[in-house]
C-alpha cells in the first residue's frame, strides 16, 4: 500500500493531507526556510502517533513533528521531505491541583494552559513571546524560554515527565511527579532535542502558584548603555526580577504604530522590568529598581497602573517581531546569548556589521540573561538581499561567540543554525551529540538534518559534508 | 593504546584504597583520558572518587582503579556579574559556596555538603534543600566537560545562563553516576543571595500556606520550619505572618544519620502521608512541596512495605547507604526505570566497555 | 495563471504577513480543525503561492478559502496589520472569476439582484411569515432549516423603516441604512434605532433611494454586484451628518466603502454602527440612563463589530445604561459561526461553532443576550431555541427606558443644547 493509504487506514481520511497546496502550507514554519512535505497527518492519540512512526519506518520516510509552526530556525520545516505530523489536535489538559502539575497534550497552546490553570491559582511559567500560539510540544522540543524564564528557568525546569513515542513506535512514559527519577534523565535530553529523538505526545508540567502581587515598570533611557547598566546593577544588588526586557528605539516605533502601548518612542532604549511576589517584596524591589534606574540617568520610570496596562505593555513586547512586517516584508532574527557583562560591546559590534552591510537592525532582547535578538528587516525580493542578510547574520553570530556567547538561547538550532555548530563545538563534541542521536534514532528518521551539521559523527569525517541545500532559504 | 606506565606516574595515595587497587589522581583532561583509555582497553572497573559521600548508591562492582578528582578542585572562572562560575569537578561544595558567599552569591547546591564535591553532587543528582523555590541541581548545570569511558574529551552546553545549543548533555550527566564520563569541569548558574533571611519554627507545615513560594519548608523528627529570604522589609513582614519562633538566618538541618540511609521520593502532595507511613524508629528530613524525603534507620524493617506504597503512587524508595551485604534481595533502586534498553544504548555511546562506576545506576546499569 | 481581476490581494497586503502565527489561536476554523490550511496564516500563504505562480486557483484553493468565516478575528491581533478581510474578499472575487460555477452564478444573482430588490424581498418575507405560521419552515432542507429556525416571527411585524423621516434634527441628521433582510426580518431593531435617535434629537431619514449595502456580495467575492449596490447607496446617503446601520455586518461594510465606490470615502468616513451612535448619545447626556436594576444580560460581540470595527465598549455601555449587569459570554470573542452565507455553505462547521457559542451562553446562566448583528442573533436562536431571549442592545435599551418611564423613574435627560 502507498504511504498515504497506510496512514489513512491508521488515522482517518480527513486527517491525512496530500493535496500539493495543502502540503505547501506545511512546508515551512515561521523561519525563512522551506522544505517539502510528502504528506501531513493530524494525530489525535498517542497510539496514532506510534502507528505513524511505524508506518514512516516501513516506508523509510522521515517524520517531522509540528506544533503551531512558530519556530524560527526551520525546526519544523520538512527539509528532507517526509511526513509532517501535526500535534494540534492533541490538546487534553489534566490538572493535578494538589501536586501543582498537569499532564498536557503536545498540541495544547502555552497560554491556553495558563488560562485553564488560572481558576486553580496556578500558571505555567515559560512564556515565549509566541505563547498565545505556540504549543507545549513545541516548547518541549525547543526548550523554550521567554521573558519570565530569567527567574524561573526555561521549559526544561518545568517538565517533570513526558510521554514519548520512540523509534520503532515504542511508547514510554518518563519521569513523574515524584522528584529525581532513577536512571538516566532521558526526559531531560528529549527536552530541547527539536523532535530529532522521538515524538513527544504529552508532557507532565510543573505549575507555579499565581503571584500574589506584581509591579511592572517601564523605564526609558537616553542610551542603551544606561539601560543595560541598570540591569547589571540589579543583579549585583542581590535580586533577580521576574523579567528584564530591553527594546531599542526603532523597535518601539514599530510596535507603537500598531498597538499604542505608550512606549517612549523618543528614548534610545526602554527597559521593561517586572517583579513578582509578596506585596512587601515587590514594593521594596520596585522602589529599588526605580532608584537604580535614576542613578543611571533614566529619563522616567512609569509603573503599570493596572492589569490592563500591564497586559498592554507585555503585548507590545511580545508582538515586536510581527510588528516589523509594517516596515519590510521579511525579517531574519538571531537568538544568541552572551554573558550579560558583554551585552553592550556585542550590540555595538552587531550594529557595526549591519552598517557595513547597509542593513537595518532592530533590537529587542531578554537583558537579564543576555539573550540578544538582533533582527534584520529586509525585502527578500530585492536582488542579492537574501545572501547579504545571511552573511551579515553569520558575522553577527560570530561576534556573539567571540564575546563568549552561545548560538541560541531559546529558538533552537534547527536547520538554520546547524552549520554554525562547528563554530561552537569541536568535532569530538559534535560526535558525542551525534552518538546520542544515534542511540535514539539509528535509522535517522526523526526530523533529519536538524541540529547537527552533516558529518558530525566522526566516522563520516572522510565523507562529503553536505551543506544546507540550495533553495532551502525562501 | 596507553601504556600502563603512563598511568603509573599519576599514582597517588588515597586513604582507604586497598593496596591491590590502582589509585590515580590525574590533574588534566588528557591524564583522565589516558587513565580511562587504559581502563577501557584492559577492561578495568574505575571508581571515580570525589568527596566519597555518595558511595552508597546502587550495586557497584569492585573497582580495580580508583580515580580521585582531588586535583580538579580549582575555580577556573567566576563572573559575578554574569551569575556564572566554572569549577573543576573535584571542587568541594563547601569551599565553593564559601567563596561565592563573599559576593552574596550561591550555586544552590546542598547546604550541608560535608566533603561532597560539585562533580559528586551532580553525578549523584543531589539537590539543595531550596529546590522547591530555586529548583534542583540539574537546573544549575550550564556546561560540562566530560572525559568519556573510551577517553574522549567532550564539552557540551555553554557559559551563559540560557542556552539551547545542541542536545542538553549537561542535564543528562546529573544523576548519571558517571556513566557518560568523568566530569572534569562544570559551569554553574549562580543566584544572588538577598540581604535578609529567617528560619521560622512552625507547629504545622500548613502554616507556610500564608507565604507565596517560601525558600523551603522542611520537616524533620523534631522540627518543622519555614525558610524565607528577601529584602529586609519582606522578611520581617512574612516572618510576622508565620507567627512562629524566629531564628535569624537560615538554620539548615542535617540529613538524619543511621547505619542505613534512604531516599524516599514521592509526589509532593504525598509528603505528609509518607512521613506518617514511616516505620517506627526511622528518622527523616522532608522537603515539602517537592516530595524529597531523606531517611535513616538502623534496620530494614518495614522498608518493603514502604517501597511498595511509594512505587504504587509513582514514587521510589532508594537505598543511599548500607553496610555491605546488609540488604540481600533488596534492589537498591527498586523497580527498573523505563526505557532501560535506550539507556543502555546511550551509555554504550559514551562508555562502551562500561568501566566507569558500573552497577551504580538504577536497573543495574 | 496568477490573478485575473482588479480585486486581487495586493502585494502590499500579502507582504505584510511574516507568518508569525499570532492569528492562529483566534481563528475559529483553525481551532476547530487544527489545520494550517484552515488558518489565516495558511490562507495568506496560499494566496502568496498563487501570486508567485506556484499554484493555480484550483479546487483545493477554493476549498481553503471557502472554509474561512471571514470573521476577521485575526486582524486585531496581527502586529503586521495585514488587512486580511480585504485580501480574502479579493481572493474570493478571483475564485468567482477563475472558477465560474452555477452556484456562484446563482449567488451572484441572489446577493446582487435579489437583496437589492425591496419588492421581491417584501413578497418573499411575507410568504416566509405565512410559512412560519404554518410551520412549513420545518420542512425546509436541513441546511436552510437552521436559518429559518433562527428567525424572529415575521407575521404581524411592524412597518418597514425605509422611507421614514422624522425627528427634530437638533443633534444633527442621520441617514439610516434600512438594510435588505434587516428591514424585513429585524424591523423592531430598525424601529428602535429610529426612536432612540429621534429621542436623542437627531433628524432620521431612511432614504427610499437606498439599497442593500452589498456586504454579503463583497464577502462572497461578488465584486461587481457589491460595486453596483455601493454605487446606488453612495448618492442616496449624500448630505447626512452620519450614516447609521443597525447590523454590524452592514456598518462594517459601509465604513469600507472607499474601496467599493468611486465616491465611497464620503460614505465610509460618515458611517457608524448604531451601537456607537447610541452609546455616544448616552455619553453626551442626549439619552437617559435607567436607574433600575434589570439583572444580568449576556453580551455577544459580532465579529464585524468587535474585529472589523474594534467596537466592544459601546454595546456594553448601552446595556449598562439600560440597567443591566453585563455578563461576558466569551472573552476571546470567537465567531458564532453565522458569518453570512457560511451557515448555508459550510453547515457543519457553522453548526459546530453555533453549538460552542450556545454552550458558552448556557454556562453563564443568563436568560437574556444582546447581539448587535442579526446574523449572529439568528445563529444563536437556532442553537438555543426559546431558552434565551436574544435581541439587539438598543432594543433592550429602548424597552428598559419605556419600562422605566411607566414607573416615572428615568434619570433626567440633559438638554441636548
Amino acid at each position: 500500500m502507498s504511504l498515504v493509504d497506510d496512514l489513512r487506514s491508521a488515522l482517518s481520511h480527513d486527517r491525512v493531507l496530500e493535496e500539493p497546496l495543502e502540503l505547501h502550507l506545511y512546508s515551512k514554519d515561521a523561519s525563512m526556510m522551506r522544505g517539502e512535505a510528502t504528506c501531513v497527518v493530524l494525530t489525535e492519540t498517542t497510539d496514532e502517533v506510534a502507528a505513524v512512526v511505524r508506518i514512516a519506518e516501513d516506508h523509510r520516510v522521515p517524520i517531522v513533528a509540528r506544533g503551531a509552526g512558530t519556530g524560527l530556525t526551520a525546526g519544523a520545516s520538512p527539509t528532507e521531505g517526509g511526513i509532517v505530523l501535526s500535534t494540534t489536535l492533541m490538546n487534553d489538559i489534566e490538572i493535578d491541583v494538589d501536586n501543582r502539575t498537569a499532564w498536557v497534550g503536545a498540541g495544547v497552546i502555552n497560554l491556553d494552559l495558563s488560562t485553564y490553570a488560572e481558576p486553580y491559582g496556578l500558571h505555567f511559567a515559560p512564556d515565549p513571546s509566541s505563547q498565545s500560539v505556540c504549543t507545549i510540544g513545541g516548547n518541549v522540543a525547543n526548550n523554550s524560554g521567554g521573558a519570565h524564564c530569567l527567574a524561573e528557568g526555561a521549559t526544561t525546569s518545568h517538565v517533570l515527565g513526558l510521554e514519548v513515542v520512540l523509534a520503532g513506535g515504542e511508547v514510554v512514559v518518563l519521569g513523574g511527579e515524584a522528584p529525581d527519577s532513577p536512571g538516566l534523565d532521558i526526559k531531560g535530553i528529549i527536552v530541547g532535542s527539536e523532535g530529532t529523538l522521538g515524538i513527544v505526545t504529552s508532557a507532565l508540567v510543573r505549575l507555579l502558584p499565581l503571584d500574589p502581587d506584581v509591579r511592572t515598570l517601564l523605564i526609558d533611557f537616553e542610551t542603551m548603555e544606561e539601560a543595560t547598566q541598570t540591569v547589571s546593577d540589579m543583579i549585583a544588588a542581590g535580586f533577580v526580577p521576574a523579567a528584564l526586557e530591553i527594546m531599542d528605539q526603532k523597535m518601539m516605533v514599530a510596535v507603537e504604530n500598531w498597538l499604542h502601548a505608550g512606549f517612549p518612542t523618543d528614548a534610545a532604549a526602554m527597559l521593561l522590568a517586572e517583579v513578582v511576589g509578596e506585596t512587601e517584596a515587590v514594593t521594596a524591589e520596585a522602589a529599588l529598581i526605580s532608584e537604580m534606574a535614576y542613578k543611571n540617568n533614566a529619563r522616567g520610570v512609569e509603573l503599570a497602573e493596572d492589569e490592563a496596562h500591564r497586559a498592554k505593555l507585555w503585548k507590545g513586547r511580545k508582538s515586536a517581531f510581527g510588528a516589523l512586517a509594517q516596515i519590510s516584508p521579511d525579517y531574519y532574527l538571531h537568538d544568541t546569548v552572551v554573558p550579560r557583562s558583554r551585552l553592550v560591546e556585542t550590540m555595538d559590534e552587531v550594529q557595526q556589521i549591519a552598517d557595513r552591510y547597509g542593513l537595518d537592525v532592530y533590537n529587542v532582547f531578554h537583558a537579564g540573561d543576555g539573550n540578544l535578538h538582533p533582527l534584520i528587516s529586509f525585502d527578500a525580493s530585492e536582488e542579492g538581499m537574501l545572501d547579504k542578510v545571511q552573511r551579515a547574520g553569520e558575522e553577527m553570530v560570530a561576534a556573539c561567540l567571540r564575546n563568549g556567547g552561545a548560538l541560541s538561547g531559546e529558538h533552537g538550532i534547527g536547520l538554520e543554525k546547524r552549520d554554525m555548530m562547528r563554530a561552537s563545538f569541536t568535532e569530538l563534541d559534535l560526535d558525542a551529540q551525534a552518538r546520542l542521536k544515534e542511540a535514539f534514532d539509528p535509522e535517522g528518521l526523526f526530523n533529519p538534518a536538524k541540529i547537527l551539521p552533516e558529518g558530525s559523527r566522526c566516522f563520516d569525517f572522510g565523507g562529503t559534508r553536505r551543506p544546507i541545500p540550495e533553495g532551502a532559504w525562501v | 593504546m596507553t601504556h600502563p606506565g603512563d598511568i603509573m606516574r599519576l599514582e597517588a595515595e588515597i586513604a582507604g584504597v586497598p593496596a591491590d587497587v590502582l589509585a590515580v589522581a590525574p590533574s588534566t583532561n588528557d591524564e583522565v583520558a589516558s587513565v580511562l583509555r587504559y581502563a577501557s582497553d584492559s577492561n578495568k572497573v574505575v571508581d571515580v572518587l570525589g568527596g566519597g559521600t555518595h558511595h552508597g548508591y546502587g550495586s557497584p562492582r569492585q573497582p580495580e582503579i580508583v580515580l580521585s578528582m582531588g586535583r580538579f578542585d580549582q575555580t577556573e572562572a567566576w563572573n559575578p556579574e554574569d551569575l556564572t562560575v566554572v569549577v573543576g569537578g573535584g571542587m568541594p561544595i563547601e569551599r565553593l559556596e564559601g567563596m561565592l558567599a563573599e559576593r552574596s552569591q550561591t550555586a544552590v547546591l546542598p547546604e550541608v555538603p560535608g566533603s561532597s564535591t560539585v562533580g559528586g553532587a551532580i553525578s549523584a543528582g543531589m539537590s539543595s534543600l531550596r529546590r522547591g523555590r530555586l529548583y534542583g541541581t540539574r537546573e544549575r548545570v550550564l556546561e560540562v566537560t566530560l572525559v568519556t569511558g573510551d577517553g574522549r574529551v567532550v564539552r557540551a552546553g555553554g557559559r551563559v545562563v540560557k542556552n539551547v545549543t545542541g542536545y542538553d548533555l549537561p542535564r543528562l550527566v546529573v544523576g548519571a553516576f558517571g556513566s557518560l564520563g568523568v566530569i572534569t569541569s562544570i559551569c554553574l548558574k549562580l543566584w544572588p543571595v538577598p540581604p535578609a533571611a529567617m528560619t521560622v519554627i512552625v507547629d504545622d507545615v500548613s502554616a507556610a500556606d500564608v507565604v507565596s513560594r517560601p525558600l523551603a519548608v522542611l520537616e524533620s523528627d523534631d522540627r518543622k520550619a519555614v525558610f524565607i529570604w528577601g529584602t529586609e522589609s519582606e522578611v520581617e513582614a512574612v516572618s510576622g505572618r508565620l507567627r512562629g519562633e524566629e531564628i535569624p538566618g537560615l538554620d539548615w538541618p542535617v540529613d538524619p544519620a543511621g547505619s542505613l540511609r534512604w531516599s524516599l521520593r514521592v509526589p509532593p502532595a504525598n509528603t505528609s502521608e509518607a512521613i506518617a507511613k514511616l516505620p517506627g524508629g526511622w528518622r527523616y528530613l522532608a522537603v515539602h512541596g517537592v516530595g524529597d524525603i531523606r531517611l535513616a534507620s538502623d534496620s530494614r524493617q518495614g522498608a518493603g512495605a514502604l517501597r511498595s506504597w511509594a512505587e504504587g503512587i509513582g514514587g521510589r524508595l532508594v537505598v543511599t547507604e548500607s553496610p555491605p551485604a546488609s540488604l540481600p534481595d533488596f534492589d537498591p533502586w527498586g523497580e527498573p526505570p523505563p526505557a532501560i534498553e535506550l539507556q543502555r544504548r546511550v551509555i554504550a555511546q559514551f562508555d562502551p566497555r562500561r568501566i566507569i562506576n558500573p552497577g551504580r545506576l538504577a536497573g543495574g546499569l | 495563471m496568477g490573478w485575473v481581476t482588479e480585486e486581487h490581494p495586493t502585494d502590499q497586503e500579502l507582504d505584510a504577513c511574516v507568518q508569525c502565527g499570532l492569528c492562529l489561536p483566534l481563528c475559529p476554523t483553525f481551532r476547530l480543525t487544527g489545520k494550517e490550511t484552515a488558518s489565516p496564516r495558511g490562507r495568506l500563504q496560499a494566496m502568496n503561492a498563487v501570486r508567485d505562480g506556484l499554484f493555480e486557483v484550483d479546487e483545493t484553493f477554493e476549498h481553503i478559502m471557502d472554509f474561512c468565516l471571514g470573521c476577521r478575528a485575526c486582524e486585531p491581533v496581527c502586529p503586521g496589520m495585514v488587512p486580511y478581510g480585504r485580501a480574502l474578499e479579493g481572493t474570493r472575487a478571483e475564485i468567482v472569476a477563475q472558477r465560474p460555477s452555477a452556484s456562484h452564478r446563482l449567488r451572484a444573482f441572489l446577493l446582487g439582484s435579489l437583496l437589492g430588490s425591496r419588492g421581491t424581498l417584501n413578497v418573499g418575507s411575507t410568504l416566509l411569515g405565512f410559512a412560519q405560521m404554518l410551520r412549513l419552515t420545518e420542512l425546509a432542507p436541513r441546511r436552510y432549516r437552521r436559518l429559518t429556525s433562527g428567525l424572529r416571527p415575521l407575521r404581524g411585524r411592524s412597518d418597514a423603516s425605509v422611507g421614514h423621516s422624522g425627528g427634530s434634527g437638533a443633534a444633527g441628521s442621520v441617514g439610516l441604512l434600512s438594510g435588505c433582510v434587516q428591514d424585513q426580518w429585524f424591523r423592531p431593531t430598525n424601529r428602535a434605532a429610529i426612536e432612540l435617535l429621534e429621542m436623542a434629537g437627531y433628524r432620521v431619514e431612511a432614504p427610499l433611494a437606498q439599497t442593500c449595502c452589498g456586504a454579503l456580495a463583497a464577502h462572497d467575492g461578488k465584486a461587481p454586484e457589491a460595486r453596483s449596490l455601493a454605487a446606488i447607496n453612495t448618492p442616496a446617503f449624500d448630505g447626512y451628518d452620519m450614516i447609521v446601520a443597525t447590523a454590524a455586518g452592514c456598518s462594517a461594510h459601509l465604513r469600507e466603502y472607499a474601496h467599493w465606490a468611486d465616491d465611497g470615502e464620503s460614505v465610509g468616513s460618515r458611517s457608524i454602527d448604531i451601537t456607537v451612535a447610541i452609546a455616544e448619545a448616552i455619553e453626551r447626556g442626549l439619552l437617559p440612563r435607567v436607574e433600575t436594576d434589570n439583572g444580568e444580560i449576556g453580551i455577544q460581540d459580532p465579529c464585524h463589530l468587535r474585529h472589523a470595527q474594534r467596537v466592544t465598549a459601546e454595546p456594553r455601555a448601552i446595556l449598562e445604561a439600560a440597567g443591566y449587569q453585563v455578563v461576558e459570554i466569551d472573552p476571546a470573542g470567537m465567531c458564532c459561526g453565522a458569518a453570512g452565507l457560511y451557515t448555508i455553505l459550510q453547515p457543519e462547521a457553522s453548526q459546530e461553532l453555533g453549538n460552542q457559542k450556545a454552550e458558552q451562553i448556557r454556562s453563564t446562566g443568563v436568560k437574556r443576550v444582546a447581539s448587535a448583528n442579526s446574523g449572529c442573533e439568528m445563529q444563536m436562536r437556532s442553537a438555543l431555541g426559546d431558552e434565551v431571549e436574544i435581541r439587539h442592545p438598543i432594543e433592550w435599551y429602548l424597552d428598559a427606558i419605556e419600562a422605566a418611564r411607566t414607573r416615572v423613574n428615568v434619570a433626567a435627560v440633559k438638554d441636548p443644547s
